[in-house]
């Protein structure tokens, strides 16, 4: 597949509802002290309009080359979230993902914002001015990630 | 002069302890950097290779959260690493552990990925685990494990929480303090109560850190946190800044002299 006509929808779905999309990661400094909970969304591949969460999927290209520079080109509003089209500033290649919910991160991503492509062990990391805000998860990545409150 | 201080220091604690101790708000949403998420992921990655390397199915697993080199200490939370059947014939590796909530006085346990145990913002990113035997490991996973009574791992759960309770206390109950009671309750079924845990740990010669902390430091962290209280602590002892808890350091030492555990394994990025 050519990554540059890609019509991939990303789904960052929230890992569990109300928490998925917080990260709140607190420095600390006394003993025993635990730092926030923090939960990460997982992103789902979703091909044309069909979710396809957890399947083995492939990245498209332009999702999976480390530091490869991208930028929002478009924002848009859905029923589940937000769909944010990218663009690959080097040849134009194009990705969506969609942000479940609040948004990733709580972050607020802008038309002609600036994104970082960065691959790791567990998956992809998207960063804008060096803050995450959105995870591509492989299928190590998925074994990862999981979090349940067991006590009310 | 001492013992006016002292009581000065008391009537000021008092007056203190009733403001409001709202803790940090967990409100406030903002992305981690990217460099946290990157290299927390990529210990969690490693830690489960090495994990499923090793042969073990429950391991007491640690992080380092903070900088708490002038206790002496190097790591300062600990949960239980444990195999968990993903429903087609293989596994995944689960911590459950115990999270304060944002800096309030409230705690809860979790089950987590290695994911989300190694994506705080570490002070060190490393890992550290303790390989329990093989009986110690399978008295663990069936109480971690146990499908039948999800509550039994968490029966000796209390909300309540202090990050430097008092180790041989009921009143709060710091996160390590949980896993090491959790652990006596796996080991000896009759240790249904935090007192009955508490006094089979000392029966197996568990000893907590004994962290001096100054009464203006206890002062401070219990007037601006909301999770930091001392009244749990005897007089004798509180008086005398000796502050004993549960820590990580202390379990793994422990875990070592009692015959429980291997030495600690450690992978460091």
């Amino acid at each position: 597949m050519k990554s540059k006509f890609a019509s991939l929808l990303i789904a960052a779905c929230a890992f569990t509802a109300g928490a998925g999309v917080t990260f709140n990661a607190q420095a600390q400094s006394e003993i025993s002290a635990l730092s926030a909970i923090s939960a990460l969304p997982i992103a789902s591949l979703v091909v044309g309009s069909s979710a396809v969460v957890g399947a083995v999927v492939a990245v498209p290209v332009v999702l999976s080359t480390a530091g490869a520079t991208l930028v929002v080109k478009t924002v848009e509003s859905t029923a589940r979230g937000t769909v944010y089209v990218l663009e690959r500033a080097s040849d134009g290649a194009k990705a969506s993902i969609e942000v479940v919910g609040k948004g990733v991160a709580g972050a607020s991503l802008v038309a002609g914002t600036v994104l970082t492509v960065s691959v790791i062990g567990a998956g992809t990391v998207l960063s804008a001015a060096g803050e995450a805000i959105a995870f591509i998860p492989n299928a190590i990545g998925r074994a990862l990630l999981h979090n349940e409150r067991v006590t009310s | 002069m001492r013992r006016t201080l002292s009581t000065l220091l008391l009537c000021a604690g008092a007056l203190l302890a009733t403001s409001a101790f709202a803790g940090r708000s967990c409100d406030a949403e903002y992305p981690p950097k990217a460099s946290t998420v990157e290299r927390g992921l990529t210990l969690a990655e490693r830690t489960l290779a090495a994990l499923d390397a090793s042969g073990d199915r429950v391991v007491i697993l640690a992080r380092a959260g903070q900088d708490l080199s002038k206790y002496g200490l190097r790591y300062s939370h600990l949960g239980f690493a444990y195999q968990q059947p993903d429903g087609q014939g293989g596994h995944v590796w689960r911590v459950m552990h115990k999270l304060n909530q944002c800096g309030s006085a409230d705690a809860y346990v979790y089950r987590q990925g290695l994911g989300e145990f190694f994506i705080d913002d570490l002070w060190r990113y490393e890992a550290t685990w303790v390989s329990p035997t093989p009986e110690v490991q399978e008295r663990l996973l069936a109480l971690l494990q146990d499908p039948k009574n999800q509550a039994r791992a968490t029966q000796l759960n209390i909300k309540a929480y202090s990050m430097v309770s008092y180790a041989w206390g009921t009143k709060y109950q710091q996160s390590n303090q949980w896993a090491l009671e959790t652990l006596a309750l796996a080991m000896e079924p009759s240790a249904t109560s935090r007192d009955r845990a508490q006094a089979w740990l000392k029966f197996k010669g568990y000893e907590p850190s004994v962290l001096t902390i100054r009464p203006l430091t206890r002062l401070g962290g219990r007037a601006t946190r909301a999770n930091v209280a001392f009244d749990d602590h005897p007089n004798d002892k509180r008086f005398s800044d000796h502050i004993e808890t549960v820590t990580v350091d202390s379990v793994f030492d422990w875990l070592q002299r009692a015959q429980l555990g291997k030495a600690p394994v450690k992978l460091a990025l």
